[in-house]
């Protein structure tokens, strides 16, 4: 008895222990060398742009919404009255207006939305709940009589089963700088999430849910396109003046600033207002949590579940890192607001997604413990969507890396800086690279399509994450890792301040990276992203022998001479030839270096030209090994294990200590 | 000799016994991986295996990416000598048990026990991984119905209360597994078939559920800290940077914590053997021709 006793006191304290050294595990960083750069709170840069004072402070606005919407939360329907004053800021004279109705994408199984592969979209799942918007009136003002609706398209163009993008005749042409108002009656009936919009129980998410004009391009067209499940959004700048009318539990998280409330009836009313915006989104739960701070100047909200303040305070802390940052990097942010939403995980399909001053987040409630950084890898990400995206409105549909590219390629840069090479992960002695992450995702896509490309153009939403996000941001990092990474920066940081509050496009983009990187990089990049241009280097031969001697007969002007071979090796001279091998159509100049067997190294560098590349050596010992771009500059390398080569017998000792371990350890668990 | 240094004798062979049979049926079970490892040539370079310990993951990342094709057949390879491994091990375990029985017996006459007492092993072994089996479905059934029940409740609520159920299901394997090695000890010790020394497990352990219980979570937590232990132990060694000197550090710690876990493993054996060999056999299972009723 009393041997068991203290049995169970020998394997609870064992218990114990265990669980004080598996916390320790989790949260134990991976090996760093000396080179790992510490994490900070400070731009690691002197300052790139020294005065943004002169930067452009506004849009010039085209649709500006004035909307009255009132929620009830238990059918989850929305009643709303909207006033869109529109200026015809084209060269052309207008006939037309074409309204995005992306609700509807949601409303039966043959609009394009939902009808297209599911998996192949941004959302896993079907709609649970269909979701509509009806439009029950459109009149313009001083005309308040005629209803225009009944005169609209009855379907998006050539297809018949989707009503997501319409054509609204107009009565009488819209001269250049002429503007219009008006007013359109609608109901939404809210979906169960299904992607970013919709309800969970008694969460809802309102993104796409007010009749909205497309995009006016400045030769008098619309750009105008169905709601596609691979593809996001195109929206011109205005002004937004939003009422939101919910039952008085419930707390509302939206685009713009706070401007009044008023309580009536067990209901308040809250003004939204923001300004030099190009959409506005939503929130409103019975549930939420909320934390507010200021920081750099923008007052930030966090609307998050019950349960969920580590997550809250994860994602505060990344806003305090990333907002100055960005600021410094992408000119300021220039709203008073910023609201971060993270949704309930019954409504995770809303979760990491952007609008103007409003960003969801997302992930279960445990999500900072065991050394993922997914909470803040989501709240960098969205946040940098503020100026890609938010402040650089392109056209998402048409140049999806224009938006998710440059984001991803900020995101990663900022993580990096902030958390080194663990940024993506830290724990269990094991960290990854936001660029690790980004290569290894898009390594062996870069020949399959184009990055550049239209949204719906791409194959799969995998090849559509795996180049638009990761690739662009590879890309783009190999260019700062050969070319510099401040000149890389400057480049991206030039183009965030000369497109600010505009519509940029692939062309634009490329003008400034041609300005600031010159016309080889500027070859190379649109090689890569225009012409899925890849590169792979290689070394496939190595030969090491000691010097030939200068042994033999040798006529000169003084007669004959007859030099005897010296003894083998006497010279102590080894000469070796290295030949490596580009393959593909990206040409970066990379660095060579050659391992002698005394252990010393010697650098060489190639302009990357040509196909092939001699290295000649000569040198005091045997040449053992060699390897092509040792620093890893050209993440884009397809195949990062051919860039090496050693004459010596392969051993791989840590591999084998750890593969023993990892067996051991099996064995030790499920073994007799 | 003495009879108390005879006993640490043996029980110190018994370790060295499994210790050394763990590592070698370990190496069989890592080959198919180790080799997939070096078919991608991802240490080719003049770094070596060096470039998977970099901080960024960069090249472990891309030992993954390349290596995918090699490491789908090398894990099916893996697992299936895994398997055969679970079986192979018996014979140590069963010579270290008897071992730990005493008596003067050459490594021939030991031997030879061990191969007889095999089948009923592998027989008890079956037992327990049905019985296991069975107890991991009616988890996973209770689990599902737990979360259903708790569908309303918070997040939080949602992810912990199913981990109750898991502490649970964890201790009844611990139950299991000690039922299990009272049987081997009880086939070792008393030359019990099959069925008789199960029989005669359960009435060891009705008899004295808490020495049963404590002397095997003993083992398992000792075994749980030392494998932890390492882990952490080795994350804070510098591989990736390090000499010859430091892999052999780590593979020093890595070795030790298997053989501190079989130590704790021989203590608890050693008591099993002693429970065994305390409680009056049942009447049912006669003793002497106890060793045919192995089916
Ligand atoms: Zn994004």
């Amino acid at each position: 008895m009393q041997r068991a006793a203290i049995d169970l006191l020998i394997g609870g304290l064992f218990s114990g222990l265990s669980v004080v050294v598996l916390i320790a595990l989790a949260s134990a960083p991976s090996e760093r060398p000396h080179r790992a750069r510490a994490a900070t709170a400070e731009p690691v840069l002197t300052p790139l742009f020294p005065s943004d004072a002169a930067l452009r402070n506004g849009a010039p606005k085209v649709a500006s919404y004035t909307i009255d919407a009132t929620l009830d939360p238990i059918k989850h329907r929305l009643s709303g009255r909207e006033t869109v004053h529109f200026v015809n800021r084209s060269t052309a004279s207008l006939n037309e207006l074409w309204f995005h109705l992306y609700l509807n994408a949601f409303k039966n199984d043959k609009t394009l939305f939902l009808r297209s592969p599911f998996g192949a979209g941004r959302s896993g799942d079907k709609a649970h709940e269909y979701g509509y918007i009806d439009i029950k009136k459109v009149s313009l003002a001083g005309a308040e009589g005629i209803d225009l609706w009944p005169s609209r398209d009855r379907h998006s163009p050539n297809d018949p089963a989707d009503e997501t993008d319409l054509r609204l005749p107009l009565v009488a042409p819209l001269a250049p700088d002429q503007s219009l108002d008006l007013t359109i009656e609608f109901e939404d009936q809210l979906p169960e999430v299904v992607e970013r919009m919709g309800y969970a129980g008694r969460f809802h998410f309102l993104g796409q849910w007010f009749p909205k004009l497309a995009r006016l391009e400045p030769n008098g067209t619309f750009a105008h396109f169905a709601f596609n499940p691979l593809s996001e959004f195109y929206a011109d700048f205005g002004d937004y003046d939003v009422t939101i009318d919910v039952p008085e539990a419930f707390a509302v998280g939206a685009t713009g600033k706070l401007a009044s409330e008023t309580h009536a009836s067990g209901r308040t009313r809250q003004r939204y207002l923001a300004e030099n915006v190009h959409d506005f989104a939503w929130t409103a739960w019975d549930e939420f949590q909320t934390r507010s701070e200021r920081i750099a100047g923008v007052d930030v909200r966090v609307l998050y579940p019950p349960h969920h303040d580590t997550n809250a305070e994860a994602e505060l802390a990344s806003v305090r890192l990333a907002l100055p940052h960005f600021n410094a990097l992408y000119g300021p942010y220039p709203y008073p607001t910023l609201t971060l939403v993270h949704p309930p995980e019954a409504a995770g399909n809303v979760g990491g997604m952007e609008y103007p001053t409003l960003i969801t987040t997302g992930g279960p409630w445990y999500a900072t413990l065991g050394g993922g950084r997914f909470i803040e890898v989501v709240t960098i990400h969205e946040l940098g969507h503020q100026w890609f995206y938010g402040l650089l409105a392109s056209n998402e549909h048409a140049s999806p890396f224009l938006d998710e590219g440059l984001n991803s390629y900020a995101e990663a840069e900022a993580m990096e800086s902030f958390y080194g090479p663990g940024s993506v992960f830290d724990g269990w002695g094991l960290s990854a690279s936001s660029s690790a992450v980004n290569r290894a995702t898009s390594a062996d896509r870069g020949a399959d399509e184009p990055v550049a490309q239209g949204a719906a153009d791409f194959a799969t939403f995998r090849n559509l994450g795996a180049l638009v996000y990761s690739r662009t941001a590879t890309v783009l990092q190999t260019m700062g890792r050969v070319y510099g990474e401040r000149r890389m920066l400057h480049a991206v940081g030039s183009y965030a301040r000369k497109f600010r509050f505009l519509h940029p496009s692939p062309n634009d983009f490329s003008s400034v990276m041609q300005e600031e990187l010159g016309p080889e990089a500027a070859t190379v990049l649109s090689s890569a992203l225009l012409a899925r241009g890849t590169v792979d280097y290689l070394v496939r031969d190595v030969s090491s022998a000691p010097a030939p001697s200068d042994a033999g007969v040798f006529d000169g002007p003084s007669g004959r001479k007859q030099k005897k071979p010296d003894p083998p090796h006497a010279a102590g001279k080894y000469v070796g030839r290295v030949v490596i091998y580009r393959h593909g159509a990206l040409q970066f100049p990379v660095d060579i270096e050659l391992v002698c067997e005394d252990g010393s190294r010697q650098y060489r560098h190639w302009d990357g030209r040509g196909f092939t590349h001699d290295v000649d050596y000569a040198g005091p010992s045997e040449l053992v090994g060699v390897s092509v771009d040792p620093e890893q500059r050209i993440l884009l390398d397809d195949d990062l294990t051919n860039n090496w080569l050693t004459t010596k017998t392969v051993r791989l000792p840590r591999v084998f200590e750890r593969g023993l371990f990892a067996a051991e350890l099996l064995l030790g668990t499920l073994g007799p | 000799m003495s009879e108390s240094k005879r006993a640490r004798l043996s029980t110190a062979g018994a370790s060295v016994l499994l210790w050394v049979s763990r590592t070698l049926l370990a190496l069989l079970v890592a080959y198919p991986m180790l080799s997939a490892v070096e078919a991608t040539g991802i240490g080719n370079g003049p770094d070596r295996d060096a470039v998977l310990f970099r901080p960024d993951a960069l090249m472990l990342l891309e030992l993954i990416r390349v290596g995918a094709p090699w490491f789908a057949s090398a894990l099916k390879t893996a697992l299936l000598l895994t398997a055969l491994t679970l079986v192979l091990e018996l014979a140590p375990l069963a010579c270290a048990l008897d071992m730990l029985c005493g008596g003067e017996r050459n490594f021939r006459a030991r031997a030879a026990r061990s191969f007889a007492v095999f089948p009923r092993f592998c027989w008890l072994g079956a037992v327990a991984w049905l019985t296991q089996g069975g107890l991991l479905v009616a988890i996973s059934l209770g689990e599902a119905a737990l979360r259903s029940a708790l569908h309303a409740a918070d997040e939080r609520a949602l992810t912990v209360a199913p981990l109750g159920l898991v502490a649970l299901g964890a201790l009844t394997l611990l139950w299991v597994n000690s039922v299990l090695d009272l049987a081997r000890a009880a086939v070792v010790e008393r030359d019990l078939g099959g069925r008789s020394a199960l029989i005669h497990a359960l009435t060891v352990l009705r008899g004295q559920p808490l020495a049963v219980l404590g002397g095997s979570y003993a083992s398992a937590a000792a075994s749980a800290f030392a494998y932890l232990t390492a882990a952490w132990l080795m994350t804070r060694l510098n591989v990736g940077n390090g000499s010859a000197a430091t892999i052999a550090l780590a593979f020093g710690v890595h070795q030790l914590a298997v053989l501190f876990a079989i130590t704790w493993r021989v203590r608890w054996l050693e008591r099993a053997l002693d429970l065994c060999a305390a409680a009056p056999l049942a009447s049912m299972a006669s003793s002497a021709s106890s060793s045919k009723d192995l089916t």
